[in-house]
């Protein structure tokens, strides 16, 4: 019984990180239907950007984490923005009436040469690289189950930010353009909605999110590669599909679910960790197959 | 709308047109006179006796300065003659002229540390990067003030003689040019300066070619070819199986060229999925890897499931009904899936692909510890990785390979080809142009889906089994996701649709690695930026489709920019 | 004009690539010069077949500088005389087919004297052949699957597979077992969970310990396998904690064992972890490896041999501050034991010509020298000779050696 309530903490943190990255994927695509590939690698750059920032730090601010921190968050979410809006603007923009296959193309490539460009150009990349220790150690405990203060603070980032941007989109003018630009962008057009911004902003909103969640899995598992973009951004697409592209709650929902299904599939499923992936997948093709709407989407539209 | 936009451009340049085209010519040939580098290298001197003053010995320019030369004396003839579509023409030959300088003065800036290198230093002096750069440039500008007029049309027809004479020769300058770039820079591993000479002459190649197609007789020539189809093929084959005489018929590139076989192979499997139905799979190496599995399994290796070992031939056979039975599951959903899902579906299965290989399934992966030592294929008692020899002529080792691959290349596409025209090949274009409209037309949509899933998986499944007994080894790490993404960009690069297209991409894919292995550490960040170049640029790819060009870009030869304007008006 | 002010761009971008790409060539140029060797036969090449690009190369630029390293020396030494000595280093993507590709362009170079590579055991299967039918020795920094030498049954019935292939690191039949004693015998941990990371150097060390825990009356507690760009290991952190392990031996590198140690720490699983060469690294504390972990390596402790460090000192002049990574000192014993084999095939001024490569390979299987892991010298398989192991343990944040002897059964 323990071990499945520690499985279920783990799956909660893994969805969190998840979570946060799903969110850049589903309001993309929400806005342009656009599989965003390189927005794992955003995610990936940004940690990068928080590292560097730390290593340009003078030596007694390092070793105070009340300043290094923020300090670090702010540096990797600017650098995740900054790719971001170059991306959009020289790599996506240029397609936007292309046929679909084309953006989709581009994105592995902007993927593939944001992996590698942090490969050859940012000092020792090669292989991992440790992570400062700014964060708070030690551990909350409840009964048998461990869980890092890190990580608690992962998920209440993630779940606080989830909310946040849910009421931005809700309440806000902007939202509003966000949801007009996505229901109908001629449409919006014509109602004084600037497209081109709208589209800006949601790479934004996705970057900041990305940001946060790169310099909090540095932070959380004290080494970063330039692999976990692609990976961890597979599971967030995953996720995003999982809950409905294009809805909020249905990302973050998802999120979790797959954090969940890794951990206790890794746990109880036969083949063990081994296959721990395999189980995500699998569950990923009976959603697109008998729900291809997602949990929480709405029935796809055909596109005109 | 296209006449405006250049005419605009026009009016800026339009008076310098031809005397800077006759400048870029002079200095041009002035340049491959002049010598390029002030000293000798710390590697050893730059080819072609670069630091040798050439207006004393004009008849012995060699390598990169005759390529010079010429460019600049085409660029005087182009200006001059009555030549169609001008402006297209210099602009490539000045492309050329600039790509073969600024290479040639670029290396030896860097590796001879400094720009005293290719100036003045020591009271040596060396212009020649310099002035070539300029000439290069001054052609450019020369082509945009003549205009940048419509590819020009050939209208005369040739009697069949001299059609064929035409083509024979043109296919025999390529398959020149193939093997002359496959030997710049020499093979080994001797000359420090390969990667260099490679990419100069890959300048000049493709100025050449730039301009050929400005004129109008690639266009020509590929409509020509259209019209006597059979015989095309047949020298083109023969072209092919002719490679192994030629000086790049050695060890190596058999092997490089064997390998490029088996990708376009299975790129052409790909591309009827991709190219044809409009199906975007992202995991399609699997099927490649299924199929090697599965010949290695019947091979006879010691590690193998199968304890016999079966002919190549039947084991093939399985081998490709094994991949096709797995590409109709692959493909199964499709019935429900569209679009990127679809993408993300197959991606999925890819990942599930390679975990399973990785951790030995059902006991036929071997795991981790791949099948090795599955036997070279033999034929009449002549192993296919050993030399060979007809008479007096000593073929070198892995020929028989290259000759299989080239008949199973040609098979694949001859298979393509015919099912492309066929009833099956038009449903298929018509799923991906709309699927809804299609299924309106009475096209059984879901059937015709999984068929091409089917059939592609087969052709993978196919060359997955000469891959196999290739190489000898088969490893879960020879199927990974980035090797679905390369098979993806030979495709792409080549042309979706287009059967030459996909050839032309693996062979790019392959031959470019290998040429340019001293940039090994940037090849997967060229590789990702030419991927977002070309879907910027040139989305149908280099030999387009004449289908996919209706649906990639509105006017065939205007770029991808004047379309996607047009599109922004409508 | 937009799309022109694009193009140029992109032009620009492109050349700028260009530029920084030989601007990292430059270094090399200069480096081997300055002996005052007689070279004037020509030269002779070194290949290295390597993963330079992808997310291995780490190692793979580790073992080609490394021999590039060993290279440099011999031609400052005069080891060969007559000639001069050059790398060239081919990229093999860590996939078998480019390897083979690799292995034909050497050897097709009538120059190639021996070969240093490959890092995986799956490329050198591919590579094997055709540098045989060349008779071209090959000598592996890294391949440590013992069928490589001696065949799918290593430990029955041995038989050499490729006369032309050597190595120069121990073997997965030897480093499991003696980790296996020490867990169990020495360290009286008897409960041990084996977690790996799915690839043949894991996977074949951790099988090996598993069958010599079993003779020695431990138990494996449970087995895991992490993913090759894991990151997160909270789920089978969990999932072996509720074993009760008292030891984890990890089949695989520095980096996963190094933040892998550190989760299990922070989820309350302070056991140690152990593992093979792959982990003994400094790299290995600094992304997390905790104090009481252990790993195995090849030879007599590093500290004890003059020759490790003066290769340690030796690389960081040469290279600053990039490592060696894992494979970087075996590389350079593997260099060097071609380039000793070469210095006797040509003794005495003789000329190099393919009339020699009989001569060389036996050199090389002859070859006794001690390098920077230790003795280098082959046995009848091509396995190397140094069956030393020493166990280190992270001690204040720092490899301290606990153990050294041999594996005897």
């Amino acid at each position: 019984m323990s071990v499945l309530l520690q499985q279920l903490a783990n799956g909660v943190i893994q969805g969190a990180l998840i979570a946060l990255i799903a969110l850049g994927y589903t309001m993309v695509y929400g806005i342009i239907q656009l599989i965003n590939f390189a927005h794992g690698e955003v995610f990936m750059v940004a940690s990068y950007g928080g590292l560097a920032t730390f290593t340009l730090l003078p030596d007694d601010l390092k070793k105070s984490p009340a300043v290094a921190l923020p300090l670090m968050f702010v540096g990797g979410i600017l650098v995740a923005v900054v790719v971001a809006v170059i991306m959009e603007r020289f790599a996506y923009r240029p397609l936007r009436n292309a046929p679909r296959l084309a953006p989709l193309i581009t994105a592995l490539g902007v993927s593939v040469f944001l992996q590698e460009a942090v490969r050859v150009f940012y000092p020792n990349a090669k292989s991992n690289l440790p992570y400062p220790k700014v964060f708070p150690e030690g551990n909350l405990t409840i009964g048998s189950v461990n869980i890092s203060w890190t990580g608690v603070l992962l998920v209440v980032l993630s779940v606080g930010l989830a909310v946040i941007l849910q009421t931005y989109i809700n309440r806000s003018r902007m939202g509003r353009a966000m949801r007009a630009t996505a229901q109908d962008p001629d449409t919006a057009k014509l109602m004084g909605v600037n497209p081109d911004r709208v589209i800006v902003l949601t790479f934004i909103i996705g970057a900041v999110l990305a940001g946060v969640a790169g310099i909090m899995f540095g932070g959380y598992l004290n080494n970063i590669n330039i692999d976990m973009g692609f990976q961890n951004g597979i599971f967030a697409f995953t996720a995003a599909v999982l809950g409905g592209v294009g809805s909020i709650r249905g990302a973050v929902i998802g999120a979790f679910i797959i954090g969940l299904i890794k951990t206790v599939a890794g746990q109880y499923m036969p083949g063990g960790t081994q296959y721990d992936y395999v189980w995500i997948f699998v569950v990923l093709i009976l959603v697109l197959v008998f729900r291809p709407q997602g949990l929480f989407g709405e029935p796809e539209r055909v596109r005109a | 709308m296209s006449t405006v936009d250049t005419s605009a451009k026009r009016s800026a340049l339009a008076p310098l047109g031809k005397p800077f085209a006759a400048a870029g010519g002079v200095l041009g040939i002035v340049a491959a006179l002049l010598p390029w580098v002030t000293f000798g290298l710390n590697d050893g001197n730059w080819p072609d006796k670069s630091t040798l003053q050439f207006f004393d010995a004009p008849f012995l320019v060699t390598g990169f300065r005759w390529h010079v030369l010429l460019l600049g004396v085409l660029i005087l003839v182009a200006a001059f003659a009555p030549v169609p579509s001008k402006g297209r023409v210099v602009r490539a030959l000045g492309w050329g002229l600039t790509l073969v300088s600024f290479v040639n003065a670029a290396y030896i800036t860097v590796k001879g540390g400094g720009l005293g290198a290719i100036t003045a230093l020591d009271g040596a002096t060396a212009f020649g990067g310099v002035v070539g750069l300029v000439a290069g440039v001054l052609a450019i500008l020369a082509g945009y003030g003549i205009g940048i007029e419509p590819v020009g049309e050939w209208k005369f027809k040739l009697s069949t003689p001299l059609a064929y004479l035409v083509l024979l020769l043109s296919f025999g300058a390529v398959l020149y040019a193939v093997a002359a770039m496959l030997t710049t820079g020499g093979v080994g591993s001797a000359n420090p300066y390969a990667g260099a000479i490679f990419l100069s002459f890959l300048g000049f190649a493709a100025g050449v070619l730039g301009a050929l197609s400005g004129v109008g007789y690639i266009r020509w020539l590929s409509a020509l070819s259209e019209q006597h189809r059979v015989f095309s093929v047949v020298v083109l084959a023969a072209c092919a199986l002719l490679l192994p005489f030629t000086e790049a018929g050695n060890e190596y590139w058999m092997t490089v060229a064997a390998n490029i076989g088996i990708y376009a192979a299975t790129a052409i499997g790909l591309n009827i999925v991709v190219g044809l139905a409009g199906l975007l799979d992202l995991g399609y190496v699997a099927f490649m890897g299924i199929g090697a599995l599965v010949a290695a399994n019947f091979s006879g290796a010691a590690t193998a499931y199968f304890g016999f070992d079966l002919p190549f031939p039947v084991a093939a056979v399985i081998a490709a009904v094994v991949a096709g039975i797995f590409g109709a599951i692959v493909g199964s959903p499709t019935l429900r899936v569209r679009g990127d899902y679809l993408a993300i579906v197959t991606l999925a299965f890819g990942e599930i692909f390679t975990r399973s290989a990785q951790n030995d399934i059902g006991g036929f992966t071997n795991g981790s510890n791949a099948i090795p030592g599955i036997p070279a294929l033999s034929l009449f008692g002549a192993e296919f990785n050993k030399s060979f020899t007809i008479g007096a002529v000593k073929l070198p080792a892995g020929v028989l390979y290259y000759i299989l691959i080239v008949l199973l290349v040609a098979a694949t596409m001859a298979v393509f080809a015919n099912l492309k025209f066929s009833r099956i090949g038009r449903a298929w274009i018509a799923i991906r142009e709309d699927e809804d409209a299609a299924r309106a037309m009475g096209i059984r949509t879901g059937k015709m889906k999984i068929l091409a899933f089917l059939i592609g998986a087969m052709l993978a499944g196919l060359a997955g089994a000469v891959f196999a007994h290739k190489n000898g080894t088969v490893s879960y790490e020879s199927f990974k996701f980035l090797e679905s993404v390369t098979l993806l960009a030979a495709v792409i690069l080549g042309g979706m649709g287009s059967i030459p297209g996909a050839v032309l991409g693996a062979a790019l894919l392959f031959v470019l690695p290998e040429k340019l292995r001293d940039f090994e550490d940037y090849r997967l960040m060229i590789f990702g930026l030419a991927l977002i170049l070309i879907m910027r640029f040139r989305p149908v790819g280099l030999i387009p489709d004449a289908h996919r060009r209706a649906e990639m870009v509105e006017r065939a030869d205007e770029n991808a920019e004047e379309a996607h304007v047009e599109a922004k008006k409508a | 004009m937009r799309k022109h002010s694009v193009k140029s761009a992109a032009i620009v971008g492109a050349s700028l690539l260009v530029l920084a790409a030989c601007g990292s060539n430059k270094t090399e140029g200069g480096g081997t010069t300055g002996g005052s060797c007689d070279t004037s036969k020509g030269t002779l090449t070194v290949g290295v077949v390597a993963p330079l690009s992808g997310n291995l190369s780490a190692l793979g630029v580790g073992i080609k500088q490394s021999a590039e390293l060993a290279v440099d020396e011999a031609n400052k030494k005069c080891t060969v005389p007559g000639f001069k000595l050059t790398v060239s280093a081919q990229d093999d993507e860590a996939n078998p087919a480019k390897g083979a590709q690799a292995a034909t362009k050497l050897s097709t170079d009538p120059n190639v004297v021996g070969v240093v590579g490959t890092l995986n055991s799956s490329v050198a299967q591919t590579v094997q052949p055709i540098l045989r039918d060349k008779k071209i020795p090959q000598v592996s920094p890294a391949n440590t699957n013992p069928s490589l030498t001696r065949g799918n049954d290593f430990l029955t019935a041995p038989k050499r597979q490729f006369d032309n292939y050597f190595r120069v690191c121990t073997t997965d039949d030897l480093q499991g077992p003696y980790a296996a004693n020490y867990l169990v015998e020495k360290a009286g941990k008897k409960k041990i969970a084996i977690i790996t990371d799915g690839k043949t150097y894991g996977e074949g060390l951790a099988a090996e310990l598993q069958k010599q825990v079993a003779k020695k009356g431990g138990t494996i507690v449970g087995s895991e396998k992490v993913g090759e760009k894991d990151t997160d290991f909270s789920g089978v952190i969990a999932k072996i904690k509720a074993l009760g392990p008292e030891a984890v031996y990890y089949g695989g590198e520095y980096p996963v064992a190094g933040p892998l140690s550190k989760q299990m720490k922070d989820a309350g699983l302070d056991v140690p972890l152990m593992g093979g060469d792959g982990i003994f690294d400094g790299k290995y504390i600094e992304l997390g490896g905790k104090e009481g972990d252990l790993a195995t390596s090849v030879g007599a402790p590093t500290e004890s041999l003059a020759t490790a460090k003066a290769f340690v000192d030796a690389y960081k002049a040469k290279f600053g501050k990039e490592d060696y990574a894992a494979y970087g000192a075996f590389s350079y014993d593997a260099a060097n034991a071609i380039i000793g084999a070469l210095g006797k095939t040509l003794e005495g001024g003789a000329a190099w010509d393919d009339s020699k490569r009989d001569a060389m390979l036996t050199n090389v299987g002859a070859y006794s020298g001690s390098g920077a892991t230790g003795e280098v010298k082959f046995d009848q398989y091509g396995d190397s000779t140094n069956k030393v192991l020493t166990v280190y343990q992270v001690t204040s944040a720092k490899w301290k050696d606990v153990q050294t002897g041999t594996f005897t059964g």
